[in-house]
């Protein structure tokens, strides 16, 4: 192991060399691109920090958010400062090392969560995408990606509803009323 | 007497034994399993978790957190893979074992070290904490203020990525944690005009952005990964093994506990510098290290285990975490409308001391099952990716829903869930972020106390820095880190401990 290499080991998973936190002495493709689009994010939130309470006292609210986001810029440009200076990584592109179209397509799966979860209820979304998922990533029959998919659901649905007492969207299906009918179930026979 | 009631209260509750048990049993699988860490699963655990009472809610996090901090040994020997950032040290000597087909050795060595570290380390918490928090009622504001920087800038430069990369990300999280109205003045801060801002970005659902989502997206890359079966035998270790190791696994665990207590360091780097230590002091070990060396095993695995004891300490005391697991524990516990910090140990010393009674008993638990079980654990071990990452994904999504029934909050974790995916593509550490964002609101109200009580006058609050002993070290410590650019670690550590505990 490279003693200087210091890359973000919260990516504890050590799969692949190349994967986790950069390197120290190259740049990845996009990298740059990053750096530029925080110094600028940090240069926007500065702004909006003056605007808070400008320079009007020590202790008044903008005062931490205008260090912090000072702080934020400087560190920014000197970040974008040294990856620039840096040679490219050889042999990493964009599409194919940082967002692969299955990150893609899974960004593109949760958006569509969170939009159906209200409207259409946990159980049914989940179910959806818990089968497109299982199926997309594992390549096999449907049968598998729907047991899997089924059989998880219904642990985790257990798990939730009835363990952590979670209140979840119930949305198209009638589930509270199918609780009930298990409870009026259970204490018929008890 | 009463101490010890409340120290025993998990054992009058067998509800509350069960929870500590399960969650021991989890956090063990959740450590090994690669794809699954302990910080994501306290954090999607939070959400669910928050409509408990507390000593149930506390009892299964505390379960989580011990067993996760020993289940990521079991992968970094089986596997090569660390399960958690504090078994990267483990890798070095354990994985070299299980090639030589020694695994179940290795296994039962580390669990009855981890064993003996989480004992140490509870103890010494039990021992240290009244009198810290006792000497942290004299901290001032600005104490608190230079121990909040402190904090974030050591997770930022020791534990991950480079040092500017740090701030920033320490940074970001203070930012994103001042979102919202002001609480003293009900100004808007960040909110840009948006409705749904002014109550702030919920810390939670950063966390399960950053830690769930940012990391099954990643795990994405490597779905096809086959996991490598290792033979396992003999597992729990003789007693005459743990007698010649005994020594060293003292010292180590020393450091741990040390490295633990320091704000802003955790068990990955206690472990790494047992691992050090341990090498310099072994003149000759029968095997060489790196080679399999049951000393480079030994080192690490009571040193993270004596952090986690160690780490509670400035998170129980100060209101400060060491490292980013503890920082979604103090989390956990605003949740649960406990405010970690000096006034914790007056107000509540019960819930203090059942702490300390739920670690005690997951160390054991952990102890049980890590010696226990081991054939199912490699079949779960087993289980592949393609079905994980769909299930954490599902898990952040209604984990960030269920706390406010938002689906606000779910959107604000898929933000973070992406921008964290790039952070850590791009070396980015994200421990930082989170810490900044649970300590943002210490450190603005620290901050502003401080000067309102110097007159707004910058002059005299640098004097009072200058002639207030504690303030003057934590000054020093925060510039040095700036200055140095560079870990001058030992150093600082001397200094910083005396400052606490002197």
């Amino acid at each position: 192991m490279d003693p200087e290499f210091r890359g973000d080991i919260d990516h504890h998973d050590g799969t692949s060399d190349a994967l986790p936190g950069g390197y120290v002495e190259k740049r990845r493709p996009g990298e740059l691109g990053f750096a530029i689009f925080l110094t600028l994010a940090s240069l926007g939130l500065l702004y909006s920090a003056y605007g808070i309470s400008g320079f009007e006292a020590l202790s008044s609210p903008g005062s931490v958010p205008m260090a912090t986001t000072t702080v934020m810029l400087i560190s920014a440009l000197v970040v974008a400062w040294r990856t620039a200076k840096l040679p490219k990584v050889a042999g990493e592109t964009l599409s194919k090392d940082i967002l692969p179209v299955m990150v893609i397509i899974f960004v593109g799966f949760l958006i569509l969560f969170g939009v159906l979860l209200k409207p259409l209820g946990f159980l049914p979304t989940s179910a959806l995408f818990l089968v497109a998922a299982i199926k997309l990533l594992s390549r096999k029959g449907w049968g598998y990606s729907l047991t899997i998919a089924f059989l998880s659901l219904f642990v985790i649905w257990l798990v939730f509803r009835i363990v952590f007492t979670v209140l979840l969207p119930a949305g198209i299906v009638p589930e509270a009323e199918f609780i009930q009918f298990f409870r009026n179930l259970l204490s018929g026979k008890g | 007497m009463e101490i010890l009631i409340a120290i025993l209260t998990v054992f009058t509750q067998p509800q509350l034994l069960i929870l500590v048990g399960i969650g021991t049993f989890a956090g063990i699988y959740i450590g090994a399993i690669p794809g699954l860490s302990v910080t994501m699963a306290v954090s999607i655990l939070i959400s669910f978790t928050f409509s408990w009472e507390v000593l149930p809610a506390i009892s299964l996090m505390v379960g989580i957190y011990m067993g996760g901090v020993y289940g990521g040994s079991r992968t970094a020997i089986l596997l090569n893979i660390p399960g958690a950032p504090s078994a990267i040290a483990t890798a070095m000597d354990g994985y070299p074992m299980a090639q030589k087909g020694e695994a179940g050795q290795a296994i039962g060595v580390t669990t009855v070290m981890s064993f003996f570290g989480g004992l140490i380390g509870i103890l010494v918490l039990a021992l240290a904490a009244p009198f810290v928090s006792e000497f942290a009622l004299t901290f001032q504001p600005r104490d608190y203020m230079l121990l909040a920087v402190l904090g974030i800038l050591l997770v930022g430069s020791l534990s991950t990525g480079s040092l500017v990369k740090g701030i920033f990300a320490g940074a970001l999280g203070i930012a994103i944690g001042s979102v919202g109205r002001d609480p003293l003045t009900f100004t808007e801060r960040f909110t840009f005009d948006f409705k749904l801002m002014e109550g702030g970005i919920s810390f939670i659902a950063v966390m399960i952005g950053m830690f769930g989502v940012s990391e099954a997206l990643q795990q994405l890359q490597n779905v096809n990964m086959k996991s490598v079966r290792q033979k396992i035998d003999r597992i729990v270790p003789s007693f005459g093994t743990i007698k010649k190791y005994l020594p060293l696994s003292l010292q180590t665990s020393s450091i741990g506990v040390i490295i633990g207590a320091l704000p802003g360091t955790g068990g990955d780097i206690a472990a790494l510098m047992a691992y050090d230590h341990a090498k310099r002091v072994t003149k000759n070990p029968k095997v060489p290290f790196g080679q399999g060396a049951m000393e480079g095993l030994v080192a690490p695995e009571t040193a993270n285990n004596a952090a986690v004891g160690g780490a509670f300490i400035p998170m129980m005391t100060l209101g400060i975490p060491g490292d980013a697991v503890t920082a979604i524990m103090i989390g956990a516990l605003f949740i649960h409308g406990l405010n970690p910090g000096p006034m914790l140990m007056i107000d509540q010393p019960d819930m203090f001391w059942f702490i300390v009674g739920a670690l005690l008993t997951a160390n054991f638990f952990m102890l049980i099952f890590g010696l226990t079980g081991i054939k199912t654990f490699t079949k779960i071990v087993e289980m592949p990716r393609s079905i994980i990452i769909p299930l954490i994904l599902l898990l952040s999504i209604v984990g960030a829903y269920a706390v406010n029934t938002s689906i606000t909050d779910v959107y604000w974790m898929l933000g973070f869930g992406v921008f964290g995916y790039f952070m850590r593509h791009y070396g980015y550490p994200l421990g930082p972020v989170i810490l900044g964002v649970i300590l943002s609101r210490l450190l603005d109200d620290n901050w502003r106390r401080a000067i309102i009580s110097e007159r707004e006058d910058l002059g005299r609050f640098f004097e009072g820095i200058f002639t207030s002993p504690l303030s003057l070290v934590l000054f020093v410590s925060v510039i040095l880190i700036f200055v140095s650019q560079t870990p001058i670690w030992t150093a600082l550590k001397r200094r910083l401990f005396g400052g606490e505990t002197l």
